[in-house]
């Protein structure tokens, strides 16, 4: 057991309305391997029931609860409070978006830009077989570290070209984008090209590397982007 | 694969970085031979105007200059196109760096071309 003080954003849609929000301080007893979320959870049930924040698996796969810990982007579930080193822990809501309440964030902007790319597989031949499409080891490996993505938006919300252009598709529908497009059963390039090769799409990205930097299941969307980039560059020479 | 529009932005980004490169090279030149880098010194009229007045580094200037002009503004205008969010705005903004950009590409030109020792 150590004891931390958590510095935790609160916004109050009915109370704060008008005003940037406030800190609330929460100083709590931390048992040994306690992630940042077990802290939340433990605050919310114990000591303030109106705290609110995302949450749902508690094992890194849903993406619930992204969120900024001491500044950086991740998903609480996954960061250790030891691993932190500081007694005192600031956790805000993600930024670049509007907040709701407290650490809930609307995600509806980042949706939207995750449809502009239309995420799915687009075919117009049929199957060769009435079961399955089938993809070669070497053409599946290509889709390795662009598929793993949870939706935590822990990448666009660290972009600063994101924060000064909300129509950037940003960091996770570009990455999502060149995840369908290097895939070598889709044939929706000509329905996704308008949406990457847009004034906000792939050449707005100006290589920071905050979302290499931010995503907790450590996949690069800057490659992704760059590898979108090459592409579009042969497509044209 | 087909690129049935132009880009929102590929020729942009992609002399931005052309230029960028030519940049680093022209500047070395420059600096090797007109500052006489790493030694220095050397930047008198005697030593520079014979120099100037040839074709050669006329040709050169002017390549300076049009990839300098072009990489600055294109710069100011990918910051324009991050931060300023009215299309009207933007617009206003393009026109006025390209008359810029027109405006100092003369007065360089005027400055190097007739130019004699
Ligand atoms: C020495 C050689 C140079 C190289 C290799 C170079 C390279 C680059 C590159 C790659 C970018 C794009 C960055 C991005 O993705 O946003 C850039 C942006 C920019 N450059 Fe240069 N540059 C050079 C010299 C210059 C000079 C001499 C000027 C001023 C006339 C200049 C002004 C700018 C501006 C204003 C931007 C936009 C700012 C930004 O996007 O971050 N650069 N440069
Ligand atoms: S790419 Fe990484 S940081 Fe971005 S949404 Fe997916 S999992 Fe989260």
């Amino acid at each position: 057991m150590a004891e931390y003080i958590f510095r935790i954003f609160r916004y109050d849609p009915e109370k704060d309305e008008g005003t940037k929000g406030r800190v609330q301080e929460y100083k709590i007893e931390v048992e040994k391997g306690w992630t940042v979320l077990d802290a939340l959870n433990y605050i919310k049930w114990h000591v303030d029931g109106s705290l609110s924040y995302r949450r749902a698996c508690r094992h890194g796969i849903c993406g619930s609860c992204g969120m900024t810990i001491n500044g950086k982007n991740t998903i609480a579930c996954e960061q250790q409070v030891a691993d932190l080193g500081t007694q005192v822990i600031t956790v805000e809501p993600l930024r670049g978006f509007r907040v709701i309440k407290d650490l809930i964030v609307d995600m509806e902007p980042f949706y939207d830009k995750l449809y502009a790319i239309k995420p799915y597989l687009i075919t117009y031949t049929p199957p060769p077989t009435d079961k399955e499409r089938l993809q070669s080891p070497e053409d599946r490996k290509l889709l390795d570290g662009k598929y793993e993505c949870i939706l935590c938006a822990c990448c666009t919300s660290s972009c600063p070209t994101y924060w000064a252009d909300k129509e950037f598709l940003g960091p996770n529908a570009l990455m999502k984008a060149a995840r369908f497009v290097l895939d070598s059963r889709d044939e929706g390039w000509e329905e996704r090209v308008n949406a990457i090769d847009d004034k906000h799409g792939v050449w707005r990205c100006h290589t920071i590397f905050n979302c290499v930097e931010a995503c907790p299941k450590e996949l690069n969307a800057t490659r992704a982007i760059v590898e979108l980039r090459r592409l579009m560059l042969k497509g044209r020479l | 694969m087909k690129f049935p529009r132009t880009s929102g932005g590929f020729y942009a980004w992609l002399f931005q970085r052309l230029t960028g490169i030519l940049l680093v090279i022209l500047l070395i030149i420059h600096f090797a031979i007109t500052h006489n880098f790493p030694k220095g010194g050397g930047v008198t009229y005697a030593a520079v105007a014979p120099r100037l007045a040839t074709a050669t580094w006329k040709v050169f200037d002017l390549t300076f200059l049009v990839c300098a002009l072009f990489h600055g503004l294109n710069g100011v205008w990918m910051v324009v196109q991050d931060y300023v969010h009215s299309e009207t705005a933007q617009t206003w903004i393009f026109y006025a760096l390209c008359t810029l950009g027109l405006i100092l590409l003369v007065l360089g030109a005027i400055t190097v071309i007739p130019f004699k020792a």
